[in-house]
């Protein structure tokens, strides 16, 4: 298996050097190249006036060979990466939408893959096009073939008709139980998404959400406190008791117990830690006897972020700013305000941006707390950049 | 939650672009001016929005989130992702990126599911493109790798 890997990577920079020795867009070279050489033939040109010549040449081109039955599906795909190509820079290529569409019900799976690439970027939610994509995944999701099933809840998890939900439900819900984690966690997104777009059509499914928050897998835990982030803020009070689990999932995270591969910079998994932080903001509000659950987490989350990293002090951020979310404890309070300190007193201007952010919360607690930084924050007033000046005011 | 993300090249010229929430007005040509300056703050006000902007050698990377989102993180993201298409094309360059756009579309659909970061490792996330990336390589016999990797 390894070495399939090593001959793949070997060959990849083939594949690139291929792709820069094509020349022009003309029909006599090689059909993979014509991306590149679109590519290279717009950016040689220096007008607007020019490029969109060229464009509506290639653009009357791809509308010729997207229509003739002659076309295979590997053409196709290679005509749909350049139609990707031409929308992004502004121009109308929708005799391909339908096309696309095709090339995800018809392809193998890396043209099915650029197919539904392509539908996820040319469509969007209300689209007329999008019901006829209905079909094609819900015979994916039903494939024996699990790529194409991770396909088709991807796409899912990007644009999917609110009216067909009900289609694909059943399907989805099965998958929360499936053997190979990253479909579990994929099918998790694709709740999400249903739950942004549909809330009431996932009411009934909150206890296997309860399920993916203690999976085994990480990843699948993680996905699911998406979900839980939008219900929590809806409704705090129906998720109070699971502040105990969220606590204890955050303190193992701090404690370094996840899997190495979770770490970012040595950080453990900072998303993570960012999203238990704000859902524990959101349970501890105004509510004592929940807030005191979480100061020792909290506590031990301000301790640990030591290190001098980017990274770190957005996890302190993300703690400050839940701090003072939730029910006052003072000395967590006059820790959390040192740490602000060091951002404001940062010569680094996104930290000091933030720094006197994060002094506007302090200010709502508690206006004393903040005198300590008061010089600082009159020497901001005449710092020149603007974005700096309006934090202050 | 991500409202968008784009890269774009110091001429102004859109590399790849990835909407999360249906915008009809695209008019984020106007960021590109504010992105050039140096020593400012990463972090720009836009309509109701912030976007955070890192520019790595000619390209700027530039996303777009709401109001509650931590920017600092979002930098990071940013700079997570890059990690990943650097580990994917061996030390990537703008031209990789220009290149092979839809390739960078799907680790981007990795790493962010409708504008939330999905915190699995980077390990996973390759994993994941380069199972699909093979199925290029043995077209003839699909069977026999899919059942090598467990898959089928």
């Amino acid at each position: 298996m390894s070495d399939m890997v090593e001959r793949t990577l070997t060959a990849l920079p083939g594949l690139f050097l291929q792709n820069q020795l094509g020349g022009p867009a003309t029909s006599r070279a090689p059909f993979s190249s014509r991306l590149g050489g679109l590519i290279r033939g717009v950016t040689a040109l220096s007008s607007k006036h020019e490029e969109e010549k060229l464009i509506q040449q290639e653009l009357s081109s791809l509308k010729v060979t997207v229509a003739a039955p002659m076309t295979t599906l590997k053409m196709m795909k290679e005509c749909m990466v350049r139609l990707i190509y031409c929308e992004m820079l502004g121009y109308d290529a929708s005799f391909g939408y339908i096309h696309a569409i095709k090339l995800a019900q018809q392809g193998n799976l890396l043209e099915k893959r650029v197919g539904y690439l392509a539908v996820s970027l040319f469509l969007h939610e209300n689209h007329e096009l999008l019901l006829l994509l209905v079909n094609t995944v819900v015979k994916d999701l039903q494939s024996t073939n699990l790529v194409e099933v991770c396909m088709a809840l991807t796409v899912v998890s990007q644009i999917f008709p609110r009216e067909m939900i009900p289609a694909v439900l059943p399907l989805i819900e099965d998958k929360l139980q499936h053997s190979k984690e990253i479909i579990r966690r994929k099918a998790v997104l694709a709740l999400y998404k249903f739950y942004l777009i549909a809330p009431n059509q996932v009411q009934h499914i909150h206890t296997k959400f309860r399920k993916a928050l203690c999976d085994r897998d990480v990843g699948v835990m993680a996905a699911s406190l998406h979900i839980y982030l939008r219900m929590i803020k809806e409704n705090p009070s129906g998720y109070k008791d699971l502040t105990g689990s969220f606590v204890t999932i955050l303190k193992q995270v701090v404690g370094g117990k996840l899997p190495v591969d979770f770490n970012y910079h040595s950080v453990p998994a900072p998303w993570l830690q960012i999203q238990l932080l704000r859902i524990l903001g959101l349970l501890g509000k105004d509510d004592r006897r929940t807030s005191e659950l979480m100061y020792d987490v909290l506590d031990e989350s301000l301790r640990r972020a030591e290190l001098n990293h980017n990274v770190t002090y957005a996890i302190l951020f993300e703690c400050v700013h839940t701090i003072y979310s939730i029910y006052p404890k003072s000395e967590l309070l006059e820790k959390a305000v040192k740490c602000i300190g060091k951002f404001v007193l940062s010569p680094k201007i996104n930290l000091k941006y933030l720094g006197l952010k994060a002094l506007t919360y302090v200010i709502q607690q508690d206006p004393s707390l903040a005198l300590q930084h008061q010089i600082t924050i009159i020497e901001c007033l005449d710092h020149p950049d603007p974005i700096i000046k309006r934090e202050v005011k | 939650m991500m409202r968008f993300m784009l890269l774009f090249s110091r001429q102004g010229k859109l590399r790849l672009q990835k909407w999360y929430l249906a915008t009809s007005d695209k008019e984020w040509k106007t960021m590109v001016v504010l992105a050039h300056k140096p020593k400012m703050c990463s972090f720009l006000e836009w309509r109701d929005l912030k976007v955070v902007c890192k520019r790595y050698a000619s390209l700027y990377f530039c996303c777009a989130i709401e109001g509650q989102d931590n920017e600092l993180i979002t930098l990071e993201l940013i700079h997570r992702y890059v990690e990943l298409l650097d580990k994917y094309f061996g030390s990537t360059c703008e031209l990789d990126i220009i290149f092979n756009f839809e390739k960078v579309s799907f680790i981007l659909d990795e790493v962010l599911m409708g504008g939330d970061v999905q915190d699995t490792s980077g390990k996973s996330v390759l994993k994941a493109i380069k199972q699909a990336d093979l199925l290029q390589e043995e077209v003839e016999s699909p069977h026999s790798v899919l059942g090598e990797m467990g898959l089928a």
